[in-house]
């Protein structure tokens, strides 16, 4: 007699053994069935991990403001999108409503969650990962308000490329020109070579770009060759309107640090960090970009390399050709993590996670000479529960922080100096 | 399809006997990497960190069930970050690497920073993440997938140190 979560279990077994890439850390997906056997069994089998999946309540919330400075917030409940908006910086909310109608799996935790984009006339543009049956694979997911977010056209899957495997990690922006620019991490080069026997490294960098305000994406293209699998992909505009990829790249045969890539159709990318955290694993923590009004980058990121360990800071003057040496921050001894940085003039925020032994906490260090010198760090926020990833957002005005944790829910506050 | 099906059939009889002598991982939780350090007490382990959805980990667990199948007298201790209602997958991964007599645990608490912190607060959670621990419990850690070289230099040297 075969016990009953057996099945399951090698089901998912088999299906992780013949995966290649990083799934989210939090959960296992769905195994695929595909085989007769026990049909039923296997149906109702991931019937019940699917609903358990849909059940969860993911803690990644997505908050922006848009161009005439309301405040949106997209979380996933059930298989949806739900957005709504603040008028008064993040006190009260709408209503939420529905961006996806249909319900599907949408990775919302840690490195992966909606994005938020705005056009030049008020379009409402969102961006997500649908995750597939199989554990580690995805498609990116497009959906647009044309009516200020009172509905949502049905979503447009943007990876070209339609095979069960990685198309995941989505960043967008909107250039000045309304120009919308996902880029993504995928995994259609890896599988192209495995098909021949090789072995390639990592991912791909892979971007669309729509120019219709999103009815449609040009053909995807290849941005860089062997990315990271599992980090987060940041993505800022530049004052000269170039969207600036910077994300964690293979360097050699698995050396995990950054590249930064101009996407104006001629730049190569370029390296910008050099711990040399050279390991077989996944590291499920990316990058960080802020890029001000004076065209300044302002990038942080996180090495776990032996002699480098911790969060790193760094700004460029020369649009990303060169940066100042890393200035390091945040305690290293307290699993210092999950960096978010934001340029408001010469006001550089930046925002970061530690546990105390006791509890998570949000630590903040701030510069108001453009990042050549921080004040001391501060306690922004705590909580004794599992908590997401810190943001950072502006209204043009003000430096915010969004935090969503299990225990005390989304909070939205003002840093130090702020009056919100 | 036919042959798939064999195929999957034995695959399941092989684990459904297997797993008749693995125990479910006990669940992981605040005070759980004192008490592992305390029943060591004196003696070498090496503490893998891993999980169902990390590819690296699965060459890591490899490595360490050949590890343990030519070194019988070596203390493995796996603690997975999955969660316990992923017991039997679990269960059956570690059986399909040879490691179902190894001292198994999973995280049982969602607040998992604070699981982490006992464990090293230095480490980033990146994983395969691997301690080792000599007679004195002095610890090296390492991140990412390891040579099969680095696992048994250490074994035969833990192994072999006097107490």
């Amino acid at each position: 007699m075969i016990h009953p979560g057996l099945l399951s279990a090698v089901m998912l077994l088999a299906t992780v053994l013949g995966a290649a890439g990083c799934a989210a850390p939090a959960k296992p997906a769905p195994a695929s069935a595909d085989h007769a056997l026990h049909t039923d069994k296997k149906t109702s089998d991931r019937n019940r991990m699917w609903q358990a999946s849909l059940a969860r309540a993911p803690l990644a919330v997505t908050v922006a403001f848009d161009r005439t400075g309301q405040l949106w917030r997209a979380r996933v409940r059930d298989g949806q999108v739900w957005l709504d908006r603040s008028l008064d910086q993040g006190r009260r909310y709408s209503d939420a409503v529905a961006v996806n109608s249909q319900p599907e799996r949408i990775a919302a935790d840690g490195e992966n969650r909606p994005k938020l984009a705005f056009g030049p006339a008020g379009e409402i543009y969102v961006s997500w990962t649908q995750s597939l049956d199989v554990p580690f694979s995805g498609h990116v997911r497009f959906a647009r308000s044309l009516d200020g977010g009172r509905r949502f056209d049905a979503p447009l899957t943007v990876n070209d490329n339609h095979d069960t495997i990685s198309h995941r990690f989505d960043s967008m922006t909107v250039t000045a020109a309304g120009h919308i620019q996902l880029v993504w991490l995928d995994k259609r080069d890896a599988q192209a070579e495995a098909r021949v026997g090789r072995r390639y490294a990592g991912s791909s960098l892979y971007g669309a770009v729509s120019t219709d305000r999103g009815s449609s994406f040009a053909a995807n293209r290849k941005l860089a060759e062997h990315s990271c699998e599992c980090c987060r992909i940041a993505l800022a505009l530049d004052t000269d309107g170039t969207p600036v990829a910077v994300w964690r790249h293979v360097f050699g045969a698995n050396t995990r640090d950054h590249a930064l890539l101009r996407l104006d159709d001629q730049s190569q990318p370029v390296r910008v960090t050099h711990e040399n955290w050279a390991l077989d694993a996944c590291p499920h923590h990316g990058p960080t970009l802020a890029i001000g009004h004076d065209g300044v980058l302002h990038l942080a990121w996180y090495s776990g390399a032996e002699k480098q360990r911790g969060l790193f800071y760094a700004h460029s003057r020369d649009r990303g050709a060169s940066f100042t040496p890393p200035f390091a921050f945040g305690n290293p001894d307290a699993q210092a993590g999950h960096p978010q940085v934001l340029a408001l003039g010469t006001r550089i925020a930046l925002a970061w996670k530690e546990f105390d032994g006791k509890q998570t906490v949000i630590r903040v260090q701030q510069s108001r000479d453009g990042g050549r010198t921080f004040a001391g760090p501060a306690t922004l926020a705590a909580s004794a529960s599992a908590s997401d990833h810190p943001l950072l957002v502006s209204d043009g005005v003000h430096v915010l922080l969004s935090w969503n944790s299990v225990a005390e829910g989304h909070r939205f506050m003002p840093l130090a100096g702020d009056s919100p | 399809m036919m042959a798939a099906t064999r195929v999957t059939l034995v695959l399941l009889a092989l684990l459904a006997g297997a797993t008749v002598q693995a125990a479910e991982p006990m669940p992981f939780v605040a005070g759980s990497m004192q008490q592992i350090r305390a029943a060591h007490a004196g003696r070498p382990f090496v503490l893998a960190l891993w999980s169902l959805t990390c590819t690296h980990c699965q060459e890591e667990l490899t490595q360490l069930g050949k590890l343990q199948h030519r070194h019988p007298g070596l203390n493995v201790v796996l603690v997975s970050t999955d969660t316990p209602d992923d017991a039997a997958a679990l269960t059956a991964t570690l059986v399909h690497h040879g490691l179902a007599r190894a001292e198994a645990w999973v995280y049982a608490d969602g607040f998992t920073e604070r699981l982490r912190f006992e464990i090293d607060p230095r480490w980033g959670g990146e994983l395969p993440r691997t301690y080792f621990y000599d007679r004195a419990h002095t610890v090296t850690a390492r991140s990412g997938a390891l040579a099969p070289a680095e696992l048994e230099r250490w074994a035969v040297t833990s192994l072999t140190t006097p107490p």
